[in-house]
C-alpha cells in the first residue's frame, strides 16, 4: 500500500485557504460568523490530531478494556450531545438517558453482527476496526435521535390541541400521536435513505475515499463501504424509532395524559 | 315510586393542581343518562378544566371518575373516552373532509362509516349532505363546532361534554344548536354543558351549577 503525505505545515496552505475564503464571504455577507469559522478550524485540527495521537497508542496496546471505554466515552458524548440539542421538551438531563438507550439500541444492532460475522476482525476487538466504524454509527444515531427528539417534542406542543383531540375520540396515545411521530421520523431518516440513493453518483464516502488514497483496491473498497451504508440505514431506523417510543412514553402519563413539557 | 337512577357518569372529589394552585378543588357530580347538567361561572373559575376531567384528558391530584358504576381506572383511557365525547371552545379539524372528520373515532377501531350514517350525524348538527364533502379546516368557526359535535357522536357516547358550544355561533344558529343539544339528552345521552351565556343555560334547561373558585356549586331551581 502506497499513500502520499501530507507534510504538517502544508496543512497551514488549507487552513489560510479556509480562513481567507471563508472570512471573506462573512464579512462580505455579514454573517457575523468569523469568530466561530476560526475557533472552528483550529478546535477541528487540536481534537484530530489529539485523536490521532491517541488512536495510534491504542492500536500499539490493543486491550479490549480500553476500546471499551472508548466505545462508552463515544456513547456517552453522543448521547450528551444529542439530548443538548433538544429545543422544546424535556430538560437535557432527563432526555440524556433516553438518547443514550436509544443511540446505544440502534448501535448495537448494526455493529455486533457485523463485527461477528461480516468484517470479523482478529482479535475481535481491534481498534483500528471497532473504532473508525462505531465513530460513523454512532455519529449518525446521534444525529437521528436529535433530530427525531426536537421534531416530535416540537411538534406535540405545537399540535397540542389536534393530539388531544384525537384522545377525546377514544385514539390511543401511539394514535394521537401517530402524525407527529411519523413525520419527525421520517425527517430524520431521509438524510441517510438520500445517501443510499446517491452514493457513488454525487460524491463518493469518506470512508472508501479514504480508503482508496492509502492504496486499497476499489473493488476492495467499496465492499465496505456498502457495510457501512447498510449500517447507517439499520441504526437510522433502530435508533430513531426507539427515541420516538420512548418520546412518546415522555410525552403521556399512564392515563394517556398528554403532559405539558 | 321508583329510586332515582343511578349517575351516568359520576366524579368524585376532583383535585387538578396547575403548580400550588388547585383549579379543581374537590368537585363532586354526578349526571344521568337524559339529563342536562348545565355549568356556567366566571373565567378563570374552573369550568374548562373540569370538562377536561371529565373527558380524562387532565392529570387529577386526586378524586376518581366512574362511568355506569364502574371505575375509568378500570378500563383503558381509549375504552372511556370513546363513551365520553369532548368537544372543546374551539375545536380543531383534522386534514380531510368534514366525512373524514366524522369517521374519525370510529376508524380508529376499524369501523367504517358509510356515507348514510355520515349524512345523518350530519343532520343532527344541521348540516346538509354535500358538506360532507368540503374540506374540513376551511370551514367557519360555527361549522367547525357543529361538525366537532357529530364526530363525537359519531363514536355513540353514554355521556357528552361540550364546552361554549354556541361560542362562535350567531343567536339563531345557537337556539337551534341548543335545542339539537336537548335532543341528545332526549335520546338518552348524559349531557354536561358548559356555558357563560346565562340566555343559552336557560334555553338548555337541566341541572344548573356554577364553577367558582374550583368549586361547584349546584343551583337552587329556578
Amino acid at each position: 500500500m502506497s499513500y502520499l503525505d501530507i507534510a504538517p505545515w502544508r496543512l497551514l496552505i488549507v487552513l489560510g485557504l479556509l480562513l481567507v475564503s471563508a472570512l471573506f464571504v462573512s464579512r462580505r455577507a455579514k454573517l457575523g460568523l468569523a469568530k466561530d469559522l476560526i475557533v472552528g478550524a483550529v478546535r477541528a485540527a487540536l481534537q484530530l490530531l489529539a485523536v490521532g495521537y491517541f488512536l495510534l497508542v491504542l492500536f500499539q496496546h490493543q486491550r479490549a478494556e480500553w476500546v471499551f471505554l472508548v466505545l462508552t466515552v463515544m456513547l456517552a458524548v453522543a448521547a450528551w450531545t444529542s439530548a443538548r440539542r433538544v429545543d422544546s421538551g424535556p430538560a437535557t438531563k432527563v432526555l440524556v438517558s433516553r438518547s443514550l438507550l436509544a443511540i446505544a439500541a440502534g448501535s448495537a444492532l448494526a455493529l455486533v453482527p457485523v463485527f461477528a460475522f461480516v468484517v470479523a476482525p482478529t482479535p475481535w476487538f481491534d481498534a483500528r476496526y471497532l473504532i473508525p466504524i462505531s465513530g460513523m454509527i454512532v455519529a449518525n444515531a446521534m444525529n437521528v435521535v436529535a433530530q427525531v427528539n426536537e421534531r416530535i417534542f416540537a411538534s406535540a406542543k405545537n399540535d397540542r390541541a389536534e393530539i388531544e383531540q384525537w384522545l377525546a375520540l377514544g385514539a390511543t396515545a401511539k394514535q394521537a400521536l401517530g402524525r407527529q411521530a411519523r413525520g419527525a421520523l421520517r425527517a430524520a431518516l431521509i438524510p441517510t435513505i438520500n445517501g443510499l440513493l446517491t452514493v457513488g453518483l454525487v460524491s463518493l464516502p469518506g470512508m472508501m475515499t479514504g480508503q482508496i488514497v492509502s492504496g486499497v483496491a476499489p473493488e476492495h473498497a467499496i465492499r465496505y463501504q456498502i457495510v457501512i451504508m447498510y449500517q447507517l440505514v439499520i441504526v437510522a431506523a433502530v435508533s430513531g424509532g426507539t427515541a420516538a417510543y420512548l418520546a412518546r412514553r415522555m410525552l403521556f402519563t399512564a392515563r394517556e395524559q398528554l403532559r405539558e413539557l | 315510586m321508583t329510586a332515582p337512577a343511578a349517575p351516568c357518569l359520576e366524579a368524585r372529589d376532583l383535585v387538578v393542581r396547575f403548580g400550588a394552585r388547585a383549579v379543581l378543588d374537590g368537585i363532586d357530580l354526578g349526571v344521568r343518562a337524559g339529563e342536562v347538567a348545565v355549568i356556567d361561572g366566571p373565567s378563570g373559575g374552573g369550568k374548562s378544566t373540569l370538562l377536561r376531567a371529565l373527558a380524562m384528558l387532565q392529570a387529577l391530584a386526586r378524586g376518581e371518575l366512574s362511568l355506569d358504576g364502574a371505575p375509568a381506572a378500570s378500563t383503558t383511557p381509549s375504552a372511556y373516552r370513546v363513551h365520553v365525547g369532548y368537544v372543546p371552545q374551539a375545536p380543531i379539524m383534522f386534514a380531510g373532509t368534514v366525512a373524514d372528520n366524522v369517521r374519525a373515532g370510529p376508524r380508529l377501531r376499524g369501523i367504517e362509516l358509510t356515507d348514510e350514517r355520515v349524512a345523518e350525524l350530519l343532520s343532527r348538527v344541521a348540516m346538509a349532505p354535500p358538506d360532507a364533502q368540503r374540506n374540513a379546516p376551511d370551514l367557519s368557526g360555527g361549522e367547525k363546532q357543529r361538525v366537532a359535535l357529530a364526530r363525537a357522536l359519531a363514536n355513540e357516547p353514554r355521556v357528552i361534554l361540550l364546552d361554549e358550544p354556541t361560542s362562535a355561533l350567531d343567536p339563531d344558529s345557537a337556539s337551534d344548536i341548543l335545542d339539537r343539544i336537548r335532543r341528545c339528552a332526549d335520546d338518552g345521552c348524559a349531557v354536561v354543558v358548559v356555558t357563560h351565556l346565562r340566555e343559552h343555560a336557560d334555553a338548555l334547561g337541566g341541572t344548573r351549577y356554577t364553577c367558582e373558585g374550583g368549586r361547584l356549586h349546584r343551583r337552587a331551581e329556578t
